[in-house]
């Protein structure tokens, strides 16, 4: 194969992966300057000798406790999300698809509230419960979009799709405060803060817990890479091909709403990423799925990881939530994405 | 007009979380115990904790227990703030104005940078979605949460015991009640028996004190004055130790004397014009003593209610 | 000339049928009112409230109860729904656009946004002229979601228009919770998704009706060419409408209600698309039985919802938006389905 690449396929290769490198280290970039946002400030060198653990204790303790998870966290989320949207807007050949916009993260907001409202004491619970739990949640909220905006002649019309999601995460949302109002105050505010999204649990038991599910189901869908460039080409062309098209695309939508779901369970109801990393992705590096995913990973957790660090830094000591810098910056987008996008 | 209230709301939610009372369920940790120094003492906290105490804590970090610490001779290292240092327990500035503040929530970063020796949280709502771990990395930290949050008495042994001085803590509940004791035979000598209730007025909206805590428990327990029905009404649903009451069901209070705690001054308290308030039976008869925002009225503690007997007793016996 | 004719053959027979369901809807807004008056912290009897408002005596506490607390109170509800009714009933008129509702096109959350602002850079201006950055605002929202649609490739379809809405929504919501945080004028995001009726006084009410009543007999006058824009824009011209005129004036109409509403109660949505689609269900299409109805039933849901919102947790109260959100996406997912071809 490779000894018969053309001149134009060599480019493409060179380009996805200066994109690659270029993108890997913008992360670097922006993860240094995380590492420095916070009340403490500590000098560059400082940070370094730190990282090689020849910063004082304190020090340590502030960077290795307080600002990595936290960091990690952020990049991890952003890629989850991100590649759910791919997944989404692969599956459904909808531009507009993010777990946000259709609703995912809401259902799985709705789980979250109600186990921590209804079990209150967070301090025996095992962390990684809550991956879990959103999932159960964003299924439920993905089963029923499907089946509301499916229609027997029609199928599901891509607007269609997205104005069920938008109003089933507008309904859930009202429930959410409604249920609230009955359960405690400090329930009441972290329901606040949730659907404000935040990256609220930050120590490395929930990057333990998170990191399974995007670990396992990112190699997951990137073996499924080609499935996804079948399905992407419309389902005739998909159906001749001869795969078998609607349990491949059921096990990737379920891998979507899995990795929704978890990212969701620490980050609180972002919205957007799942948008705008696939199409940033897109536009660098075309939409072959094998390359279209990996980059949309980074992307996501680049654009989580800046949203998290302006949020930690505008207002210190205290923080705007990393989900309100993400929609101010996602709905212009999308606004873009719908003056473009056909019936 | 609705944000206003919402600030309120969210302000309650804090009080909330400072003097939650939530069981909870313990969770092993199994710490390095050093004994190897005579002086320091563990101690297993609330949640199942076993904290080293170091001997002599000199920097601590306290948030919203601040009263109790003064109380035992300890100044801590920052004190309790809202909105960036904008709200502060003002009744206590008197001892605290040379200490800084710390946010509410206690952000990581903040207090390391105190370099605290001894962390003590006023509830577990405080180190949930395991924050416990993180701050105990920075120093020890105890957890206080009792079964009743409101209990002042309990909460001030607790804290003694945490500094080694529980004779010391037994000593301020004895003075406290001796003063207890003399003020209430005095109100009864003049006053006989009347019935009070404390309101707070602010952003616009009366909130009244539940009869268990905050001046509640000093009006109605220790100086053994009369509740009027409303209290006792809103005190068994309430949630909070302040409960939003509307104006018209104050038009109900019948309380012989009103303490107002005014925290609108500063913008007009026009719902202090309201021909409804006016109608209030403790108003017409111009039996209402108001303080300003920075009384102790809002607060709980051994200072606190010292405080509140005193403006009591000012009050009310000319 | 048909369409004309065709109007006048339905006019026999709907001004009774019309006339009885305004007479039935206008008892039932009465008797709502004259209940919320009398429930509450205290309960009143219906005869008391009777007597307080007709015979009134300041020297009696029920008395002053009544006039200065709940009367203002059940007044604002009737009027805030009978604003976002007519707004929502003006719009689905002169666009035909059976999704239209000042909540859903972002109309509201530019009304909420201009409001956090005011709040937050003059926190004491008057309600005087807090109401008219409300209408600005309210302009600003629909000027974006138009704008965006109106640059779609395949024009302002109505579901396009309801997603640019959740858009501008998001992206309006986010600026102003931003802003809350920063500035701290409200910790409690919830606010900004619900929404009450509590803190109505007269002088909110002064301040609003001469806006309202204006707005209102001005919509009446439009109701007729209306009706025919209702009809298609080509009928309308035919017929010798100025449409360009009328959907300028009708828009003003909507942004002056709307904005209105919004100041008292919040971004409330799903009222301004319920009622005028229950209210076409019982007076047929003609807008001069319309909008009269959809004044009458729209005070009727809120003054209902607002009592509703302090019946179920006293003395806590529910937001009045998340109530009416929980009917209103039922509703919603309904008429999108029905892929918004009926109007």
């Amino acid at each position: 194969m490779k000894r018969y690449m053309t001149n134009t396929q060599r480019k493409a290769q060179l380009r996805n992966r200066t994109v690659m490198i270029s993108l890997f280290l913008f992360i670097v970039f922006v993860f240094v300057i995380s590492m420095n946002t916070g009340f403490i400030k500590l000098s560059p060198l400082e940070l370094f000798y730190t990282l090689f653990g020849f910063g004082t204790s304190e020090q340590a303790l502030i960077l290795f406790e307080f600002r990595l998870p936290r960091i990690v966290l952020s990049i991890l989320v952003g890629m989850g999300l991100a590649v759910s949207g791919a997944i989404l807007q692969g599956i459904t050949r909808n531009a507009l698809a993010d777990p946000g916009i259709l609703g995912i993260n809401a259902g799985a907001g709705l789980m979250v509230m109600l186990y921590i409202s209804f079990f209150p004491s967070m301090n025996n619970t095992p962390i990684f419960i809550l991956p879990v739990l959103a999932f159960i949640g964003a299924t439920a909220a993905a089963a029923c979009i499907y089946l509301l905006s499916y229609k027997k002649d029609e199928g599901i019309s891509p607007v269609r799709l997205l104005l069920t999601g938008v109003a089933i995460a507008a309904g859930i949302s009202s429930i959410m405060i409604i249920l609230t109002l009955r359960l405690s105050p400090e329930s009441y505010q972290f329901v606040a803060t949730w659907l404000a999204g935040s990256i609220w649990g930050s120590n490395w038991k929930f990057v333990l817990a998170l990191l399974p599910w995007i670990v396992i189901l990112i190699i997951f869908v990137y073996i499924k890479a080609n499935v996804l460039n079948i399905l992407n080409l419309g389902d005739v062309t998909a159906v001749g091909l001869g795969a078998s098209i609607e349990k491949e695309r059921r096990l990737l939508l379920l891998a979507a709403v899995g990795l929704a779901g978890a990212s969701v369970s620490v980050s609180g109801g972002i919205g957007f990423v799942g948008l705008i990393g696939p199409h940033l992705a897109r536009q660098l590096v075309g939409a072959r799925h094998q390359i279209l995913i990996p980059t949309s990973a980074l992307v996501g957790g680049l654009l989580v990881l800046v949203a998290d660090t302006i949020g930690r830094w505008i207002l210190q000591p205290s923080e705007i939530p990393a989900g309100i810098i993400v929609a101010i910056i996602g709905a212009p987008y999308f606004l873009y994405l719908l003056t473009r996008l056909e019936d | 007009m609705l944000i206003s209230r919402k600030v309120l709301v969210s302000f309650f939610s804090f009080l909330f979380i400072l003097v939650g009372c939530q069981d909870n369920v313990s969770e092993d940790d199994p710490k390095e115990i050093n004994d190897n120094k005579v002086d320091e003492h563990v101690l297993t906290d609330a949640m199942g904790n076993e904290v080293t105490i170091p001997a002599n804590p000199d920097r601590v970090i306290a948030s919203y227990l601040e009263d109790y610490l003064l109380a035992l001779g300890i100044t801590p290292i920052a004190q309790w703030a809202i909105h960036d240092g904008a709200s502060i327990q003002d009744y206590l500035q008197k001892d605290l104005k040379d200490v800084p503040t710390i946010p509410y929530d206690l952000p990581f970063e903040v207090v390391t940078s105190f370099s605290p020796d001894l962390l003590i949280m006023s509830s577990a709502d405080m180190v949930e979605g395991e924050k416990y771990e993180q701050y105990s990395k920075i120093a020890p930290t105890y957890v206080l949460d009792l079964e009743n949050n409101s209990d002042w008495r309990e909460k001030l042994l607790k804290i003694g015991e945490v500094f080694d001085k529980k004779e010391e803590a037994e000593q301020v509940l004895v003075t406290y009640d001796g003063k207890v004791k003399e003020s209430k035979e005095l109100l009864k000598e003049s006053m006989g028996n009347p019935s009070v209730a404390a309101i707070w007025l602010v952003n616009n909206t009366f909130f009244i004190v539940s009869d268990k805590v905050s001046s509640g428990v000093v009006l109605y327990d220790d100086l053994g004055l009369e509740k009027p029905n409303v209290v006792e009404e809103i005190s068994t649903t309430a949630t909070d130790n302040w409960s939003e009451i509307s104006l018209e069901k104050l038009a109900e209070l019948d309380a012989d004397h009103l303490f107002l705690v005014n925290s609108d001054k500063g913008n007009g308290a026009k719902m202090l014009e309201d021909p409804i308030w006016q109608d209030i039976p403790a108003v017409k008869k111009d039996q209402i003593y108001e303080y300003e925002a920075d009384s102790a009225w809002l607060y709980s503690g051994p200072i606190a209610n010292t405080q509140i007997i005193d403006d009591v007793m000012t009050s009310l016996i000319k | 000339m048909i369409v004309s004719s065709h109007l006048s053959v339905s006019k026999q027979h709907r001004p009774l049928r019309a006339m009885v369901i305004l007479i039935v809807g206008l008892v039932g807004l009465i008797l709502a009112i004259g209940l919320s008056i009398s429930l509450g912290a205290a309960n009143i009897q219906l005869t008391t409230v009777w007597t307080a408002v007709f015979h009134h005596d300041p020297t009696l506490t029920t008395h002053q109860i009544i006039w200065e607390i709940r009367l203002p109170r059940v007044l604002g509800a009737a009027m805030v729904g009978a604003c976002f009714a007519v707004a929502g009933a003006l719009m689905q008129g002169m666009t035909r656009n059976p999704l239209a509702d000042s909540g859903l096109l972002g109309i509201n959350a530019g009304a909420a946004c201009m409001l956090a602002i005011c709040f937050a850079f003059w926190p004491s201006l008057p309600y005087m002229y807090l109401i008219l950055y409300a209408f600005l605002g309210a302009g600003v929202g629909a000027f974006i979601v138009y704008g965006v649609g109106s640059m779609s490739r395949s024009g302002l379809t109505p579901m396009r228009l309801v997603l640019a809405g959740a858009a501008v929504s998001a992206l309006l919501g986010a600026l102003s919770e931003g802003i809350a945080l920063y500035f701290q004028i409200g910790q409690d995001l919830a606010f900004w998704y619900a929404g009450g009726v509590s803190g109505t006084t007269w002088m909110h009410l002064k301040v609003m009706a001469p806006w309202l009543l204006a707005a209102m007999v001005g919509a009446m006058f439009l109701s007729r060419s209306i009706t025919l824009l209702s009809l298609g824009e080509e009928v309308s011209i035919g017929l010798g409408q100025r449409t360009k005129t009328i959907k300028i004036i009708g828009m003003l109409f909507v942004l002056v209600l709307a904005g209105a509403a919004v100041s008292v109660v919040g971004a409330v949505g799903f009222v301004g698309l319920i009622v005028p689609h229950v209210a076409r269900f019982l007076v047929g299409h003609d807008y001069r039985w319309i909008i009269p109805c959809s004044i009458i039933y729209g005070g009727l849901l809120v003054v209902l919802a607002d009592l509703a919102a302090r019946m179920i947790h006293p003395p806590y109260e529910t937001p009045i938006g998340a109530l009416i959100a929980v009917i209103g996406v039922p509703f919603f997912l309904y008429l999108a389905r029905k892929g918004g071809k009926e109007i």
